[in-house]
């Protein structure tokens, strides 16, 4: 569902209940849900599950749960356990739904979590995902907010996996010319979001199906924080650019676009692809992070040279808008 | 013959989708009616991206009328960025899937391939467009001799199309000299929009 919706639904219900052992709750645009259990411990929860956005039923499985894995990791906490959401007709075999929760089982087994059973409905399309409970410091949750004029903003993981799977819906590619996007959605956000944690950052989220713009506006809820983004340090997928001058933007970057219409400003030196991009709904996405300019090097070594990016900073601002600038 | 495609109420891709199977059948204009601007600016792209001109009507609310001429298939001075180089009969698609000519000897290839590419870009009319895959790849990467033909050619206005899973099997994405990076629905395109092939 577009943010544009999500809201007007939201706002017919009530708001989130005033309690003290409620850490994040249901009035912040955050990943997932903390309660306090005691002193030292809360639990985080998250639930996310979508139809196949590869063919490949196992890929499938791991890039579901990576994904569902990554709103714990986007808390800075670490996840314990899991449960499975299955929607799937029958008519396309029990070997095929085996291979999608093999994949999903191994995720959850290398994250470190438990998986501890699940529920399955009969549905015309398939979809899978997890309900994942993680645990963290209390003292040490990382929430979307918090970022600080001067904070550097890093994304661990290159953009494009919603115009490639369009590419891929159409067929005019093949799953063998994604093979850098299907590992990078697999790949576990575990390792990023530890950096942010010894590197003391600020704030952080993960990029979804809002698109980079989308996450990062929820990073700038207060007036007097302003972010601006370098359009040319944004990592890509291969094959990306390509798919989008074809013609293969989901729907969802549009609404992702117009919902933010107001509160972005694009130099004339950025190319329509690029605005794209920013836009483009996230599968499994990175983790975008506001880290301190004092922790960035100690970010950098953990995370090593792989495919993350320094790809904007925070700023001065009156008003809480972001700038992209070429 | 115009033909209407009525792409109303369909999810990207699919209105891109229809547009290529209706550019398929060579119909000379065709016009993509759609309710969106997402596949208003897709099949806008995609057309673009086909060599085709493109204009967009906007009917009422969120009705678009794109309206298509493919100059393949009329056959008509085509937009100069599409066919700027070979007549609009005749449509020559050179296919380089080898980085030497002919079987035997390799060094004798190399120079053969070479002379060949020297002489195409002396030829007139020059060729419509160029494919290159498997290891004709090769001959687009820089510092090979094979370069300045190459370039001498899309100087001229010839489409060189370079396979892009070919230079990502041999890891040599960021080391292509010339010509566009392309797919494998490009090149089948090319082939099949080509009124005659010459491989080598």
């Amino acid at each position: 569902m577009g943010p544009e919706d999500l809201e007007k639904v939201l706002r017919l219900l009530p708001p989130g209940e005033d309690r003290e052992d409620i850490l994040v709750g249901l009035d912040t645009h955050d990943d997932a849900a903390v309660f306090l259990l005691d002193e030292e411990t809360a639990l985080v929860h998250t639930l996310d599950f979508f139809t196949p956005i590869v063919d490949d039923p196992y890929g499938f499985g791991q890039i579901a749960a990576a994904n569902s894995l990554s709103d714990i990791y986007a808390m800075g906490g670490v996840p314990i356990s899991a449960m499975n959401i299955v929607c799937f007709p029958c008519s396309l075999g029990m070997d095929l739904l085996a291979e999608i929760l093999r994949g999903g089982l191994d995720k959850v087994r290398e994250a470190g979590a438990v998986l501890l059973g699940g529920h399955t409905v009969d549905d015309e399309e398939p979809k899978y995902g997890l309900a994942i409970t993680g645990k963290v410091n209390p003292d040490r949750i990382l929430t979307s907010t918090g970022a600080e004029p001067g904070d550097l903003l890093v994304l661990t993981k290159p953009l494009g996996t919603g115009i490639l799977a369009t590419g891929l819906k159409a067929e005019f590619i093949s799953e063998m010319d994604m093979v850098e996007a299907v590992s990078g959605m697999a790949m576990l956000n575990a390792m990023a979001s530890q950096a942010a944690v010894q590197a003391g950052a600020h704030a952080c989220t993960d990029v979804t199906g809002f698109g980079l713009l989308g996450h990062l506006i929820t990073m700038l809820p207060q007036q007097g924080l302003g972010c601006r983004i370098f359009a040319s340090s944004l990592p890509v997928y291969p094959r990306t650019v390509e798919m989008a001058e074809t013609g293969m933007i989901p729907a969802g970057a549009h609404k992702n676009r117009d919902f933010l219409e107001q509160r972005v400003s694009i130099s004339p030196e950025v190319d329509d692809i690029t605005v794209d991009l920013m836009h483009d709904p996230q599968t499994s996405g990175g983790l975008l992070i506001a880290l301190p300019p004092l922790g960035f090097n100690v970010f950098a070594d953990v995370m090593g040279d792989d495919s993350w990016a320094r790809i904007g900073e925070f700023e001065d601002s009156s008003k809480p808008n972001i700038s992209v600038m070429p | 013959m115009s033909e209407l495609v009525d792409a109303r109420g369909l999810a990207c891709p699919v209105p891109v989708v229809k547009t290529r199977d209706a550019l398929k059948t060579g119909a000379p204009d065709i016009t993509v009616v759609v309710d969106n601007p997402t596949s208003r600016d897709n099949v806008y792209r995609f057309a673009s991206s086909q060599g085709c001109q493109v204009q967009v009507e906007e009917e009422r609310g969120d009705i678009f009328k794109v309206m298509i001429s493919n100059p393949a298939a009329t056959g008509e001075a085509a937009a100069p960025e599409a066919e700027p180089a070979g007549s609009a009969e005749k449509r020559t698609v050179v296919v380089l899937s080898e980085d030497i000519m002919g079987r035997g000897s390799e060094e004798l290839g190399k120079i053969l391939i070479k002379a060949f590419l020297n002489t195409l870009a002396e030829n007139d009319p020059p060729p419509w467009r160029m494919v290159l895959f498997n290891r004709g790849v090769m001959l687009a990467i820089e510092g090979e001799d094979t370069v300045e033909p190459l370039v001498n050619l899309d100087k001229m206005g010839v489409e060189i199309l370079v396979c892009g899973t070919c230079l990502d099997f041999f890891g040599l994405k960021d080391k292509v000299a010339v010509g566009t990076v392309s797919n494998m629905y490009d090149i089948l395109t090319t082939m099949l929009m080509g009124t005659n092939s010459v491989s080598i």
